[in-house]
């Protein structure tokens, strides 16, 4: 038992907290200094409709690449719009642009219009 | 020595000539001599083939001065460019012709016979007088045609025309300066002279009893030198305006029979294509993003002007369907769609940075049939395409494996579409050492997006590509797939890929006819309206996109149909969100037709 507690807390890969379905994590502040806003607001005045997302992740559910890939665009997006924007492109990168997550998004976010317009403005890693 | 018949106010006119000619063939020279070596090699081939340059020449007679594809599209529209273009032609040559009886030497300097009234105001040569009046008379009927279509397109059924550039309108306003300018000054010729046919001379008529006699040498002078100075201006403003299509469109039509094709990576013969759209703005009035309101200056014609002018932005690249309605209409017969992606491609390559080396590690499962479905990406959003094909397979005692049941790459399509072709190359290889390790024979997919990019940019081996509705077509032509007609009513939907991308327009209908009614919309097959959920469109909201379907949603529902039937998963989509009839995929209504479950 007290393994498995130093398990949790060490918040990685403990197996009672792996058979409970979650892990703990730790703690994470934001940099509001270190935001980097610029992308985000560029994105959202191209893309409006971004301002809808409700962060549910149907794309990333959906999404072809992230059926073979490390990727996750619900993640990535919600980056951009906390300003951490570093070391984002590389993740990007996977994206086939296949469009499933446009017709999926119950909010009607153009995604594909943000991942093409992200692709223009992220950072070079 | 030979007569120059030189004369002051020809020089405009010389000048005007001069800088058309040597600005123009620099132009061409250096855009045929920098096509890659392949088309070169065709462009070789072609030129000693008798049959292949009397077919581009009876061609450039037909759309360069007939303009009979206007013609199909919009009948007075057709007499505008027709009356201009063959009868100004018409005007040179017979004007040719004159000089050359009445000076008998076949050497005549071109300025001759432009100017010929004036070089000899008592020169009768048969019925040349009355042809030339009528010829004037028909290009200026076709000038007033112009002057009304600038103003009021709605009287040739256009909603919008043109907006031109600051070159256009120069050019624009010399043009129709010329022929007013020849009448009048034909007409004071005859005036002074006592000559002249029906028009010149009746207008002469009319001058000499309104006017002082000795004021008509010195109105003469000013306007021969009027229409000398507009000539010019006008020649000296056609390679900075859209008037460069006049000359372009020749060198086009030759290339095209020799089969050299637009690339996605451009070429010079992009440039070439770009300089010979004449900027009618046929193509305007079919797009939906302009019937919409969406978008006003994204349209074909408004890239093309762009991109000759300064560059195109990747916005206004990015805002179309690709749908090819403009195209079809197009009279010049640019290939549209793939010059957008073109510049698409031009203007991301620089930031667009993708990476697939997970594709590697991408695998299918064995194969159990020879005939493999794909459903795609959006395919795999509408499930039920695909259990009805497993269903209609069972029916009819054939095996289909389904390759990407648990999860497919996607075609490659809509990144070559966005214009990130080493993307979609990427794609397209791993798919075809899929497709081909898997030892099918018959690759049938739901998705008219996948089928096109299979067809046009796929190298499988020989695999034989199917869509859907073919498959199941020739499953009950085969007498497989045994089925009833029954009361149900269908109407169709093409979609654009499978339509007007590739053709396939009757074996949709022949299965519907087989099952059911099939109904008509106001506007199908090459004039179908695209369902507006397009993947070719970076830009749209779903609002929009909604907007657009709303608009195809109203024609089907004016049929009174049971159903909408349409045999792409995206259309699917994008049209059962407007509508309260039904849309089905044609797999879906075949299913309903012959009356199986669900596998």
């Amino acid at each position: 038992m007290e393994k498995a507690v130093a398990d949790i807390h060490k918040g990685s890969s403990g197996t009672v907290a792996k058979k409970f379905g979650f892990t703990v994590k730790s703690g994470r502040a934001i940099d509001i200094d270190a935001a980097d806003m610029s992308v985000a607001d560029e994105v959202m005045a191209r893309v409006p409709s971004w301002s809808l997302c409700i962060g549910c992740g149907g794309c990333t559910a959906t999404c072809t690449a992230g059926a073979f890939a490390d990727y996750n665009f619900r993640r990535l997006h919600l980056m951009v719009r906390r300003g951490e924007v570093t070391g984002l492109r590389g993740r990007l990168s996977a994206c086939m642009l296949c469009g499933k997550c446009v017709l999926q998004c119950p909010r009607g976010v153009n995604t594909r219009g943000v991942i093409a317009a992200l692709m223009e403005l992220l950072p070079r890693d | 020595m030979v007569n120059l018949y030189f004369e002051p106010f020809i020089i405009p006119f010389i000048v005007g000539v001069v800088v058309l000619f040597s600005v123009m063939w620099t132009k061409f020279i250096s855009w045929i001599s920098a096509l890659p070596q392949s088309d070169r090699r065709m462009m070789r081939s072609g030129i000693f083939s008798v049959a292949t340059v009397v077919g581009a020449l009876w061609e450039a007679f037909r759309e360069c001065l007939l303009h009979l594809k206007i013609g199909r599209v919009n009948g007075r529209l057709w007499y505008m460019h027709t009356s201009l273009a063959f009868g100004w032609f018409l005007l040179i040559a017979f004007g040719k012709a004159e000089a050359i009886l009445y000076l008998k030497t076949p050497v005549v300097p071109i300025y001759v016979d432009v100017f010929f009234r004036k070089y000899f105001p008592f020169a009768h040569v048969g019925a040349f007088g009355f042809i030339m009046d009528a010829l004037l008379l028909f290009v200026l009927s076709g000038l007033v045609a112009a002057v009304v279509k600038r103003f009021r397109p709605s009287v040739y059924g256009m909603r919008r025309t043109t907006d031109h550039t600051l070159g256009d309108k120069l050019a624009l306003s010399a043009l129709w300066c010329i022929f007013p300018l020849r009448l009048l000054a034909e007409s004071f010729n005859s005036a002074i002279y006592d000559s002249g046919s029906f028009l010149t001379g009746s207008l002469g008529a009319l001058w000499a009893l309104l006017l002082p006699s000795r004021s008509l040498p010195y109105i003469n002078e000013v306007l021969w030198w009027c229409y000398s100075v507009s000539l010019g201006l006008f020649f000296v403003s056609v390679p900075i305006s859209r008037y460069l299509h006049i000359f372009a469109e020749i060198p086009l039509i030759f290339l095209r029979s020799f089969k050299v094709r637009a690339s996605v990576r451009a070429t010079t013969f992009t440039k070439l294509q770009r300089a010979a759209c004449s900027r009618c703005g046929i193509c305007i009035d079919p797009c939906q993003l302009s019937a919409e309101g969406i978008s006003l200056d994204t349209q074909s014609v408004y890239l093309l002007r762009d991109e000759r002018a300064k560059g195109a932005t990747l916005a206004k690249a990015d805002s179309c369907l690709m749908c090819g309605r403009c195209q079809s209409v197009c009279p010049v017969g640019i290939e549209l769609d793939v010059i957008r992606t073109s510049v698409r491609h031009d203007r991301r390559k620089a930031t667009s940075s993708f990476d697939y080396g997970y594709l590697d590690t991408v695998h299918v499962p064995l194969a159990t049939s020879k005939v493999g479905f794909f459903s795609g990406c959006m395919g795999r959003l509408t499930p039920s395409v695909a259990a009805s094909m497993r269903a209609i397979a069972i029916r009819s005692g054939v095996d289909i494996w389904f390759i990407d049941e648990a999860e497919g790459i996607c075609c490659g399509r809509p990144q070559r579409m966005a214009g990130n072709l080493d993307a979609a190359d990427r794609m397209r290889e791993r798919n075809e050492e899929l497709f081909v390790e898997s030892g099918i024979d018959t690759l049938v997919t739901s998705c008219p997006i996948c089928l096109r990019t299979f067809r046009e940019d796929y190298h499988l081996n020989g695999i034989r590509l199917l869509h859907h509705s073919q498959f199941i077509a020739e499953l009950m032509e085969q007498g497989r797939l045994d089925v009833e007609r029954g009361a149900a009513s269908f109407a169709y939907h093409d979609p654009c890929e499978l339509g007007r991308g590739l053709g396939i327009y009757d074996e949709p209908r022949v299965v519907l006819g087989n099952i059911g009614r099939l109904e008509e919309v106001a506007r199908s097959r090459d004039k179908a309206l695209c369902c507006g959920g397009s993947l070719a469109h970076l830009g749209l909201d779903m609002a929009q996109r909604d907007r657009i379907a709303a608009g195809v949603c109203a024609e089907f529902e004016a049929t009174g149909a049971d159903f909408i039937v349409t045999s792409c998963p995206m259309c699917k989509k994008s049209l059962s969100r407007s509508t309260e009839t039904r849309v089905i995929d044609i797999a879906e209504a075949v299913k309903m037709a012959v009356g199986v479950e669900e596998a």
